[in-house]
């Protein structure tokens, strides 16, 4: 039972992690960023030193953990950042509809450019190996990293959270996640609070990009998809723009892939994501708006 | 007018000059309909390599039938749709043998394109019943082992060889690759289990799962640890799954088909002990046949790099038993070469004997060679041939 729910809490947390990233960024401009999962895969690919050739070799992997975290943070920010001030920066005023189709295409653009230099052969890598090893806990047995997962996850909404509420940055993101013009219009620097929200957003997909290289061991270029599948589905659920929701329905649909995964028959488990994607469909057919709507979306009249 | 009128006169005359040319008579071509760029071109180069050397190594002897092989390429550039186009821009160029991608669904559109015309088509290593007879046409043949054959020799196998009793199914659901694997397994298991053997278990997960840690849950409220785990996947979510098990003390040991063959994932589990792969030939230097290690050479010396996994293999397989069939038809005319093809029983290759009937142009049972690795090491540890072909409702199930 206990071994169910630290498995339920480890996958919600990756979810939860990516269904943030979109979450700031939609919050700012309103941008359902789908070159999220690309950049996660950049992430990890930023460990190898580029080449086709099908045993990867490994560049900045090898640096100790305490010089490879922040490297790895670094590259998600900065490449997020480089994205909003080549490509989204253009379309500020451009409706979501465009803005959504440009990040798609951003999102080829970066697969395609990790095809290039990696080729779509996977990779393989050994991140941080000591992690893998099992630990027991109150009777469960679980990879550490399952146990590192949940605990980082958490410190990093923690101080998420402490970020927004409490600096005078944080203020401005979320008076501009509310209302971008009337915050503006009270001196919020607009350039600075959308970087600001990418670069965060960059962050936490180098987070999952960790996470997922260390657990699965495996580089693909096509590796973040599906998790940006599951992130957005979750940013949806929570109420589109809603921080607090994003990670609420992240960890939902984590415990509810789990859940199916031990519940369903054999025979039904292969349909599972189609239980959970059902469940999805039920919840906004209760709550369209969300799990928990974001102030700067309702309607006003 | 007139003069637009010579000049497309002119061009249409300049085209019907080129194109017998192409057709030549006194050369015998492959078409090479496979990608060359995007996703797929890392599973097509290498066995098309491979094919590129058993070619080299004929016309240095003379050529077929006293005709030197002349090779032409169309890039399907990993689409479908790309994929039909590149099957009839090589038959344009006059191929005799259409080479087609790797997987059945990718190369499927240009080996259809070579049925339409009354060519031979070849899969270069797809491993799918339907990439033949069933899928394609009469016509159309794989160069590799089916899928089924691969579960189905672990299991036996492991059962036979290494006393393993209690056995556990993890199926990845992603394709039918995975899916084939397991059909095998099944076929097999209730043999097996009347001669003591048990399925204590079984469950499945998606390969690109960011976590199997549900899964692994069901195999550790076992009562026992299952002998072994037979499980049915491909890379990347096959590395994943196996690095998930072991980090969570699952010491079982694990049979996989032939895609997960190959050294260089290795480093994402390190010292992986108790871990079993069938292969057609070994790329680790320790093949029984000493022609392999010296094939493994030639790879070296023209690609620059060593084969990279058994699916290098079949392109040399297929060359080679193309070539016997023309030299015994003393014709490439597909129709008579197809019927020498389908004589061949138990043919020897550097990979194993080969076998095509009129209903099957794949393998359903021939010898692998079991690689094992141990402490992070793959090693030829022996060979198995099923004790019976997998029959064909096994297949198509």
């Amino acid at each position: 039972m206990l071994q169910i729910l630290f498995d339920a809490l480890s996958l919600g947390s990756l979810y939860a992690l990516g269904a943030l990233g979109i979450a700031l960024i939609f919050g700012v401009m309103r941008l359902v960023n789908f070159a999220h999962g690309d950049v996660i895969a950049f992430c990890v690919f930023a460990l190898l030193w580029p080449s086709t050739d099908a045993m990867a070799i490994v560049f900045a992997g090898q640096l100790p953990w305490y010089l490879l975290v922040p490297f790895v943070l670094l590259c998600g920010a900065g490449l997020s950042v480089l994205c909003e001030i080549i490509v989204f920066r253009r379309f500020r005023q451009a409706n979501p509809a465009t803005m959504m189709i440009a990040s798609f295409a951003l999102g080829f653009v970066i697969r395609y450019f990790l095809l290039m230099l990696f080729s779509s052969r996977p990779k393989s890598i050994s991140l941080l190996p000591e992690l893998s090893q099992p630990v027991e806990i109150l009777g469960a047995r679980l990879p550490l990293l399952q146990l590192i997962t949940i605990v980082t996850t958490m410190v990093i909404l923690i101080g998420l959270t402490l970020f927004l509420r409490q600096t005078r940055f944080g203020l401005e993101m979320r008076a501009a996640a509310e209302n971008f013009s009337m915050a503006r219009m009270l001196g919020v620097r607009a350039n600075r609070v959308i970087m600001g929200a990418f670069a965060l957003s960059g962050a936490l997909a180098a987070a999952i990009a960790l996470i997922f290289g260390i657990q699965t061991g495996t580089l693909d270029i096509q590796m973040g998809a599906s998790i940006m599948l599951m992130a957005f589905i979750a940013t949806v659920i929570g109420g589109l723009g809603s921080l607090g929701g994003a990670v609420l329905a992240g960890f939902l649909l984590g415990a509810a892939s789990v859940i199916m995964q031990v519940m369903l028959p054999i025979d039904a488990r292969p349909f599972r994501d189609a239980f959970v994607y059902g469940a999805v469909i039920l919840v906004l057919l209760f709550r369209p708006q969300g799990l928990i709507a974001a102030r700067g979306t309702k309607e006003r009249v | 007018m007139t003069y637009k009128m010579r000049i497309v006169a002119t061009a249409l005359a300049s085209i019907s000059i080129a194109y017998p040319a192409l057709a030549d008579d006194k050369t015998i071509v492959i078409g090479f309909a496979t990608a060359e760029s995007g996703f797929m071109e890392a599973y097509d180069k290498p066995a098309q390599e491979a094919a590129m050397i058993r070619i080299g190594e004929i016309n240095a002897a003379g050529g077929l039938l006293g005709k030197q092989i002349e090779v032409v390429k169309a890039d399907t550039k990993s689409d479908r749709a790309e994929g039909a186009k590149a099957g009839l821009s090589v038959l344009d160029q006059g191929a005799d043998l259409v080479v087609v991608s790797c997987d059945y669904d990718f190369g499927s559109p240009a080996a259809l394109a070579a049925e339409d015309a009354g060519n031979i088509s070849f899969f270069l290593c797809a491993e799918s019943v339907k990439a033949g007879i069933q899928g394609v046409g009469p016509r159309s043949f794989s160069a590799s082992v089916l899928a089924a054959v691969q579960g189905a020799t672990m299991a036996e196998w492991a059962f036979k060889e290494k006393g393993a009793k209690d056995f556990y199914r993890l199926l990845d659901t992603w394709t039918a690759y995975n899916k084939g694997i397991c059909d095998g397994f099944d076929w097999m298991m209730p043999k097996l289990e009347t001669q003591g053997a048990k399925l204590v278990g079984e469950d499945t997960f998606k390969n690109e799962d960011a976590s199997i840690a549900a899964q692994i849950t069901r195999i550790k409220s076992l009562p026992k640890e299952p002998d072994a785990i037979m499980l049915c996947t491909m890379m990347p979510g096959a590395v994943s799954a196996i690095k998930q098990l072991r980090a969570a003390g699952i010491n079982s040991m694990i049979l996989n088909g032939s895609g997960v063959d190959g050294s260089y994932w290795l480093s994402a589990v390190p010292d992986l002990t108790n871990f079993y792969v069938p292969v057609q030939g070994s790329i680790y230097g320790d093949d029984p046949n000493p022609a392999v290690l010296k094939f493994n050479a030639t790879y070296k010396e023209k690609t620059g790099a060593d084969p990279s996994s058994q699916y290098v293999f079949p392109g040399y397989v297929m060359v080679d038993l193309w070539a016997k069939a023309v030299e015994r038809a003393g014709t490439t005319n597909a129709d008579e070469v197809v019927a020498e093809l389908e004589k061949m029983k138990d043919e020897p290759t550097l990979f194993g004997p080969r076998t095509f009937t009129p209903e099957l142009h794949h393998q359903n049972q021939t010898r692998y060679l079991i690689v094992e690795t141990k402490a992070g090491k793959p090693g030829v540890v022996g060979n198995w041939t099923i004790s019976e072909p997998v029959p064909m409702e096994a297949l198509l199930k």
